[in-house]
Parts: structure tokens; sequence; C-alpha cells
């Protein structure tokens, strides 16, 4: 009786394991539940959830787990699920994240038959943030991004200024003067213009300047240079002339905020912006116009990109979703949905509205030297741009000088470019 | 002698047992981690990088590193008057509310309380709301009365005073519930013998209260010092260390190096700083009150 009970427990056992490991087999086949990390501009994830409900339907046993983390969070929080060996099978990021985590991304090279052609779909520069050193393509390029201005058009037009004409051909010196008659025009409006709280933004003053971060080759950090000394005391009269809010450096104030706020005429921002004002500014009227020109005009190329990691748990089901999210069609529904410029060539968006608004983003991405976009993806570069962001505050505070400020960055950078 | 033994382990190793699951928490997530970042501040390594065993540089770059000691002084000072005045108002508050006798009494003992259940980073933005130079209310208000704006968080002496008045704010009625439950604590035949001999309110004060108030206070202050050496949100959300490095603590400086100039070894090193400095001043603390209480 006792062998025969044993016999079958031990049965019972066998057929409960094979079941098991068969149910196991057919859901590791059939069910498949994509992690997915991404952060927020503006509404990007509803209408990344949106574009892609077709492939979702036609697909129903992929599942979405979208996890949406703020911004300032979203660089450490991905780190240290790489680190720990539990990347996600895919994450939105940005050119500055791609700079970061650029060995850690699993190439598309692995996952299709033609990666000449597929990169031949996107922007030239998109291609060259999404390249590893090896030349390899590591992320679908989903947006070009770039920075430039947005002006309050009721305040130029309240001074009798027609912004679209002046800033076909202006000069920072020929802005300053501009500026003033638009702060005396409008009684309510402070400042001339608030740009936003980063060494990128900073970077595209410093660009018209005849600025750079690094040398010519990239090896090495080379911040103290006559255009970027040149921008920094720039910088930091228009802050002492109040043509600047202190705010906004020395603050941290959103300079958005203030332009939405009529408290600024001009914001120098990323093109996400767009969406951003057309939602939400209904008191005045506003439009992107090209940025006043220093020795040259330039903006600063940047963009968006989704891509999956060297040890994804469903690095296969996660290419084939991101390769159709990439695709024309839902390219063009994305970046039309989000007010984006789209990241591949033959994508026709027609924005709802604020269509001449992109033009001129683009227009400045046309005359933007190709440097720097090697710049922006240079990850040791990533590693200073908090230091150079707190040195620029120091200058603006009056405790060093723009040449010291640049010394300090170079000593602080060498290291990292050994 | 079987009794004898049995003594003994009711004495030592049955204690033993019972703090056993707190030790092994403790031993997992505050001993082990900590060795282990005394063994990275020894290594230099990114969290794609890796690792490599460089002796004391870390040790001796912090030395000659300016942030670091900028940031240092800033905790000290941070720490200094953000201790020494939650101390001073979150007894005052307690003196004031823990009799039960007023009426409104726990009302105000729960207004005050609710700051402290706040996250460090909700308090943060909303203060930012308040604070801010261009949007914030306090300086729109002053505007519209015809008066100028004042630079809360874009001045460097300002923007210092800005924090610890918030952090004082926020973290005050949790030290409140402490000193209560001390004052509370202590027997009322002595305030009732002191008014018999006909002591005064301010002798009753330093000759009953405080003395016997005096092993609460040295857990708040032990309490409150570590909170302020480890501030982190409150600060980051409302200058983010700014303006410049004005309001820079160290914590603020290890995160930076670690998660954003990707340098994990030169932050462990920093962190073990920050310990050792923490570690100093609660000894500072026990010390001097062991030897107030071998006076007495």
């Amino acid at each position: 009786m006792k062998k025969l009970c044993v016999t079958l427990m031990l049965v019972m056992l066998a057929v409960t394991t094979l079941f098991a490991a068969g149910a196991k087999e057919d859901a590791s086949k059939k069910d498949v539940t994509l992690s997915v990390l991404w952060f927020n501009d503006g509404n990007e994830s509803e209408v990344f959830l949106k574009t892609m409900d077709d492939y979702l339907k036609a697909n129903p046993n992929i599942t979405l787990d979208l996890q949406i983390v703020a911004y300032n969070e979203y660089d450490q929080k991905l780190k240290l699920m790489i680190s720990g060996g539990n990347p996600p099978d895919l994450a939105r990021i940005t050119t500055n994240t791609l700079s970061v985590v650029v060995d850690s991304l699993e190439p598309i090279d692995n996952h299709v038959q033609d990666i000449e052609a597929v990169k031949k779909q996107y922007l030239p520069s998109m291609v060259a943030f999404a390249s590893n050193k090896d030349g390899k393509f590591v992320a679908y390029p989903t947006e070009a991004t770039a920075n430039g201005m947005l002006v309050n058009k009721t305040a130029f037009n309240n001074a009798g200024i027609d912004v679209d004409e002046v800033s076909k051909t202006w000069t920072w010196g020929e802005w300053e003067t501009i500026i003033k008659k638009v702060l005396a025009a409008n009684p309510k409006m402070k400042y001339g213009l608030a740009v936003d709280f980063t060494p990128h933004r900073f970077s595209t003053i410093m660009y018209q300047w005849g600025g750079h971060f690094l040398n010519a080759d990239q090896s090495s950090i080379n911040f103290n240079n006559p255009g970027t000394i040149e921008t920094l005391k720039w910088f930091k009269h228009v802050h002492d002339a109040a043509l600047l809010p202190k705010s906004v450096w020395l603050g941290s104030e959103n300079p958005a905020e203030l332009f939405q706020a009529g408290l600024v005429a001009g914001h120098i921002g990323g093109s996400w912006n767009i969406n951003t004002y057309n939602k939400n500014v209904k008191d005045f009227e506003w439009k992107a116009v090209r940025m006043p020109k220093g020795l040259i005009n330039s903006s600063v190329p940047g963009g968006k990109f989704v891509a999956s990691f060297k040890g994804s748990k469903n690095q296969a089901e996660a290419f084939k979703f991101m390769a159709a999210f990439a695709d024309k069609t839902h390219n063009e529904i994305y970046s039309r949905d989000t007010f984006n410029i789209p990241s591949r060539n033959d994508a026709v968006v027609t924005y709802p509205s604020n269509s001449e608004d992109f033009k001129v983003f683009l227009e400045e991405l046309k005359v933007t030297p190709a440097f720097t976009a090697d710049e922006w993806k240079n990850t040791n570069l990533s590693k200073v741009t908090t230091y150079i962001r707190e040195q620029i505050v120091e200058v603006l505070l009056g405790n060093i000088t723009a040449e010291q400020a640049a010394a300090n960055v170079d000593t602080k950078g060498a290291p990292y470019f050994k | 002698m079987k009794s004898h033994s049995k003594g003994n382990f009711h004495q030592t190793a049955a204690p033993l047992l019972f703090l056993l699951p707190n030790i092994l928490i403790f031993g997992t997530f505050i001993i082990i981690p900590a060795i282990q970042g005394l063994r990275m501040s020894f290594t230099e390594w990114g969290v794609f990088t890796p690792v490599r065993f460089i002796g004391l540089d870390n040790f001796k770059e912090l030395i000659a590193d300016e942030v670091f000691w900028k940031t240092f002084s800033n905790t000290l000072v941070y720490s200094f008057f953000t201790v020494s005045l939650i101390m001073v108002y979150s007894l005052a508050l307690a003196l004031l509310l823990y009799r039960n006798t007023l009426k409104g009494e726990k009302l105000f003992r729960s207004l005050f309380y609710i700051p402290s259940l706040l996250s460090m980073i909700t308090v943060g933005i909303a203060w930012r709301f308040i604070l801010g130079d261009e949007m914030g209310i306090i300086n729109y208000l002053l505007r519209q009365s015809g008066g100028e704006g004042v630079r809360w968080l874009t001045d460097t002496t300002l923007s210092m005073v800005s924090i610890i008045g918030v952090s004082i704010w926020a973290q005050a009625g949790y030290y409140m519930v402490v000193l209560i439950a001390g004052l509370q604590a202590i027997p009322t035949e002595l305030y009732e013998a002191s008014r018999i001999d006909g002591a005064s309110p301010p002798k009753t004060f330093f000759f009953i209260t405080m003395p016997l108030l005096k092993s609460t206070l040295l857990v708040v202050m032990v309490l409150a010092t570590i909170a302020s050496f480890k501030a982190y949100e409150l600060i980051s959300v409302m200058t983010k260390g700014g303006p410049g490095y004005a309001t820079k603590l160290i914590v603020q400086q290890v995160y930076q190096v670690a998660f954003l100039e990707d340098r994990m070894g030169y932050a462990s090193a920093m962190s073990i700083a920050l310990m050792l400095i923490i570690a100093l001043f609660t000894l500072l603390q026990f010390k001097l009150n062991g030897k107030e209480q071998d006076h007495e």
C-alpha cells in the first residue's frame, strides 16, 4: 500500500511538472510583455500608445508594461537598471542619454538584413547620433529636435516692430537694441529673453559666437577658446543688464512658465516647446523666429530614440515593435500628434497648426555645423556638463571671470579624455 | 548546574534571537553596503567600466577638491543652523502644546505635525511656488503692494536662509511630538513641589524641565543632525544646490559625482568622508551629554 501511494505521488508529480513545463513553453511563444521605460516632454506617452494601437491589435500576444519616469531621474534609473542586469526591453532615450548608455545598446545590425537600407531612411544627423564607435546603428530615431527661439509676437507688435522681418537677418547686437524697445513698449514685460538652464541651450549661443566644447578631433576638452569666453562674457552682460532673468540660471525657475506668463519676450528652448505653447498660450500671439547671428547662425541638433539593450529579456519582439514604431506611417502619426520634427527622410507631416514654426526650426538645423552633433554625442562631454553649468553660474554671480571658468572646465574635463 | 545554564541562555542567547531579525536587516542594508562602500572608495570605476584598485588616490583627490570643501562648509552651516533652530522651535512648540489643558491644542499639534508627513519633494515644490523670484506668491504680493521682489532663491545668502527656514518648517513638527512625549514623562509632583517652594517659571524650566528633558533633547539633536547631513531632496527641488554652489551640500555633490560624472569610486570616498563626519558629530554629542550627566 505504502509503495503504491509513493508510486502514485511520483506519477502525479511527473505529470504536473510536464504540464507546467509545457504551459510555460507555450506561454513564451505566445504572450510577451514588453517592459518600456519612458519619459515625457509633453504628451508623448499618450501619443505613443495611440500610435501603436494598431500594432498591438494585430499582435494580441504583445502587451506593454509602460513605466513613465520623470526626466530628472530618468538617466539614473536607466543606468541602475542596466548595471543591475535588468534593462528594460526598450526605452525612449535622448541624445544625452544615448551618449552615456551607447555601449549597452543592442545594435539593430544584429536584427535586420540590410542595415544600410534602414539607415538611409533617417536624417543624417539622427544616424550620426545613433551610431556607436564601431559604426553600428544602435537606436531607432523617433523625432528630431533643434534649439530655437520662440517670441511673443504681440509684444513686438506693440513696439511697432515686425519681428518676422527683422529676425531674417538680425545679429545679437541688433537684437539688444530691438529688445530694449520691446520692453519699453510693454511695461508688464520684464525681460527680453529666457534661455533654458542647461549647457545644451547655452551652447546654441556659444556655437553662434564660434565657441566649442572639444577640440576638432574630439580627443580632448577645449572649452577654453575665444568663442566660448566671448559667449560667457556676453551672457553675463545680458544678465547684468536685466535683459535675461537671473531667476532662471541662478534660481532654476522654468523659462517656459515665464514665457507663458508674458514676462519674457522670447525663449530659447527645444522644438518641443511648440507643442507646449500651442496648448497653453492663449493670451498673446507667439511664433518661432530665426535666432540672431553671432559670427554664424547655428542651432544644436538633437533627437529622441527608442532602443533595446544587451540583455533585454524580449529582444526579438522588442526589435519588431521598434521597427514598426519607426516606420513611415507610425513616425508621421507620432510626429504630427506630438508636434515634433520627424526623424525620417520620407516622412510628410501636416501639422494641425504651427507648420511655419517647424519650418523655422528646420532652417536653423540646416545651417548648424556638423561638429555640434559630434560634440553632443561624446560620452565624456556628458560627464562635465553639470560642472560647466555650475561654472557658468559662477561667472554670472561674478565669483570668477569668464577666462577662469573656461580654464576650470578644461582642468576638470581633461582626465575624462585620457 | 542545569538551571544555571538555562539562566545564561535566557540572559544571553534568547535576547540575541529576538534581535536577530533586526540584526539581519541592519547587516544586510547598512553594514554590508557600508563595507562595500569602503571597498569601492579605493577603486576607480563607473557604472559601465571595470573596477581598478587605486589605493588612497580618491582620498588624496578629496583633500585637494575645492568643490568638496565648499559643499562641506555649506553642510556645516546648514546643519548648525537647522539643528539648533529646530531644537529651539520644536521645544517652544512642545512647551506650548504638551499640557492637554488649552482649547484647540490637539488641532495645533496636528497642524504643526502635518508638514513632517509630507515628502521633502512635495515640500520643495510647494515652497518654490511660494518663494520663486518671478513666479513666487510672496514676491507677487510684494510687487502688487508696490514693493520690490526679494531674491529668496537667487541670492547666495538668502537662498541658504530660505532652505534652512523651509527645512525647519518641514521637520519641527516631528521633533515637537518627540519632545511632547518627553515633557509628559516628567512627573508632575516635581512641578507641584517647585510651585510650593515658590520657584519662578524660568527657574522651574531651567532646573526641572531642562535637566529631565536632556536625554530626549539629545535624541532630537542626534536625529536632526543626521537628517541635516543627509538632506538631499528639498535642496535639489528648491535650488538645485545653487545659485552656483551656494546651497550645494555634500550629498548633492556625491550624487553628481556618482551618477552624472560616473565616478562611483570617488563618490564612495566622499560618502565615507561624510559617514565619518556624521559619526564624529554623533560621538561628540553623546560624549558632551555623558560628561554633563557625570557632573550631575
